[in-house]
């Protein structure tokens, strides 16, 4: 699903990811940890597209990213999609268009959009808020919005980027549950996060820990760490 | 989704951004009125010159108090004239009438003007201040009008004919008439012309280049500052894998409409500056006819600031 090798990556005059090489299998639940400034974001913005190496290969979902073009960027997005830690939701728009926005820009019929988005509504309890506007919703409500917006388009890869830093922890715990939950139906899933009790809570997903753009062994102790006692799943380097 | 439901969601969208849109409509509608105004002072000038384009125009005045049966005698005279292309002629009294309907109007706050007026006929401003008939009537004039019989006459000057010479000769012969006091003519008329036409050919295009160029550097600045309102809009329709048209027909529908509905609003404008400028330039001894615009042209400012606005949309938009 996605496969680096040795990518360097500046910003600016800075250099933000340095040799990074990794690879990461179809249906994977991969942690992306590091301290703040490590890189983690960066990788996330060149798998997505957003950032361009430098040096390297890179294949995301089959699109080769160092070839790629600003008009095939909509096809990586269509098999890529991303949570960030701000929601990114439309504020005026209801819960209903902030999720069927993912599918009308592929060209779903209407009938199909009403189907689907309904669906996932029911399946992320957000049924009772389907014609509020996100501006009235609460921070983890926004968020499941923007998972459901993920969700519904059945992609390949789901990055998220610190999606809980804005919630509680018992909400942090019900949305790592969800993702864990879309990873047994087989998507691959990139999350970005510092916080180790998010890792704890998903315990059998790989660690990929980032230092100053580097990847570096996970830090000993941690939950899923190559020195922690619980098995790894699916775990590569 | 098919384009035309894209415009439809770029129009139904502009209610969700009112200030910016409303703030941008102002802009679209005044730039659209600088440039109209252009239009419609250059049209106006060419109008005029094309009219006057090949006559010379002489302004005779006859002496106050002559003997108006004998003017109106050569008035005749100079109708029937070979030449003449345009007679208007003003006896005391319709030049008095002409002057009281120009000043009426602004005369409201006082006397001032009415005084000059009486002082001059008079010699005595305190008499026309104390008058009885001081206010927007000068009819109490009417036994002493100071005002002298007048004739604008134009005449074509015959093809094999130098023009400063013949207006010269032509001149003498005016002022060589019975009861004519002064005669006045701008020799230069023709040049002014001749040259203002080649003028107009020369500029119109590098003119008209520059007012689209205006319209469009305003517009799109513009427009950009509004799609700042909708950056994450775009940030979140380009996540979800929006094809660049996906993203950019609202916000093109959007610049159209601005562009449409500013370039409406800019000709009604323009028509409420071209009454007035009506009402202040058709008076004595101005007599200047302000046209609106012809049709072809208020079509032309909608369709170039139209064009011009959604052109500006779109490259607002192609980040």
């Amino acid at each position: 699903m996605v496969h680096l090798e040795h990518v360097n990556c500046t910003l600016g005059v800075a250099q933000a990811l340095k040799d990074v090489t990794l690879h990461v299998e179809r249906g994977e639940f991969v942690f992306l940890t590091g301290p703040s400034g490590a890189g983690k974001t960066t990788l996330l913005r060149v798998l997505y597209g957003d950032l361009k190496p430098k040096t390297g290969a890179a294949d995301v979902a089959g699109v080769d990213l160092m070839r790629l073009r600003g008009s095939q960027l909509p096809e990586l997005r269509r098999k890529v999609a991303v949570v960030f830690q701000d929601f990114k939701v439309l504020p005026e728009r209801s819960v209903f268009e902030n999720i069927a926005i993912a599918l009308e820009v592929r060209g779903v019929s209407s009938v199909s959009i009403d189907k689907r988005v309904r669906a996932v509504i029911r399946a992320l309890d957000l049924e009772e808020r389907s014609y509020a506007p996100c501006r009235q919703l609460s921070g983890g409500e926004q968020q499941r919005v923007a998972i459901a917006r993920s969700m519904v388009v059945n992609p390949e890869l789901i990055l998220a980027d610190e999606p809980t830093g804005n919630l509680d922890s018992d909400l942090s715990r019900h949305l790592i549950e969800l993702f864990k939950q879309f990873n047994t139906y087989g998507t691959t899933i990139i999350m970005a996060t510092h916080n180790r009790e998010v890792l704890s809570w998903a315990p059998e997903a790989r660690q990929v820990h980032l230092v100053r753009g580097q990847i570096v062994p996970p830090e000993p102790g941690a939950p899923g760490s190559v020195l922690d006692t619980k098995p790894i799943i699916g775990g590569r380097l | 989704m098919s384009t035309t439901k894209l415009f439809l969601r770029g129009v139904a969208d502009m209610r969700r951004f009112p200030l910016p849109q409303l703030c941008t409509l102002i802009t679209v509608c005044m730039v659209a009125l600088l440039a109209g105004t252009g239009l419609l002072i250059l049209h106006n000038v060419q109008t005029e010159v094309l009219r006057t384009q090949g006559q010379a125009r002489f302004q005779i005045y006859w002496k106050v108090g002559a003997d108006m049966t004998a003017v109106e005698a050569q008035w005749t005279d100079l109708k029937r004239a070979p030449g003449v292309a345009e007679v208007s002629t003003f006896t005391p009294r319709a030049a008095l009438s002409e002057l009281m309907r120009g000043l009426a109007p602004k005369t409201s706050g006082g006397g001032l003007a009415q005084s000059n007026v009486a002082a001059n006929a008079s010699g005595n401003a305190s008499a026309a201040a104390g008058s009885p008939g001081a206010g927007e009537d000068f009819s109490w004039l009417e036994g002493d009008n100071p005002l002298p019989a007048t004739a604008l006459v134009s005449f074509n000057i015959p093809p094999a004919e130098e023009p400063e010479p013949w207006m010269g000769r032509m001149y003498a012969r005016l002022k060589a008439l019975d009861g004519v006091e002064q005669v006045t003519y701008n020799p230069t008329q023709l040049t002014l012309a001749t040259g203002w036409i080649a003028l107009v050919q020369k500029a119109a295009l590098p003119a008209l280049g520059f007012f689209a160029l205006v319209v469009g550097l305003v517009v799109g600045n513009t427009l950009k500052l509004m799609m700042l309102a909708r950056k994450d809009e775009v940030e979140i329709l380009s996540l979800v894998g929006a094809r660049a048209w996906f993203i950019r027909a609202p916000l093109f529908a959007n610049g159209v409409v601005q562009g449409l509905l500013g370039s409406v609003l800019s000709l009604f404008c323009l028509k409420f500056l071209q009454s007035w400028l009506r009402s202040v330039l058709d008076v004595p001894p101005l007599f200047l006819k302000v046209e609106f615009l012809p049709l072809t042209q208020c079509v032309a400012l909608v369709l170039c600031t139209t064009c011009v606005a959604g052109l500006a949309s779109l490259i607002a938009a192609r980040k």
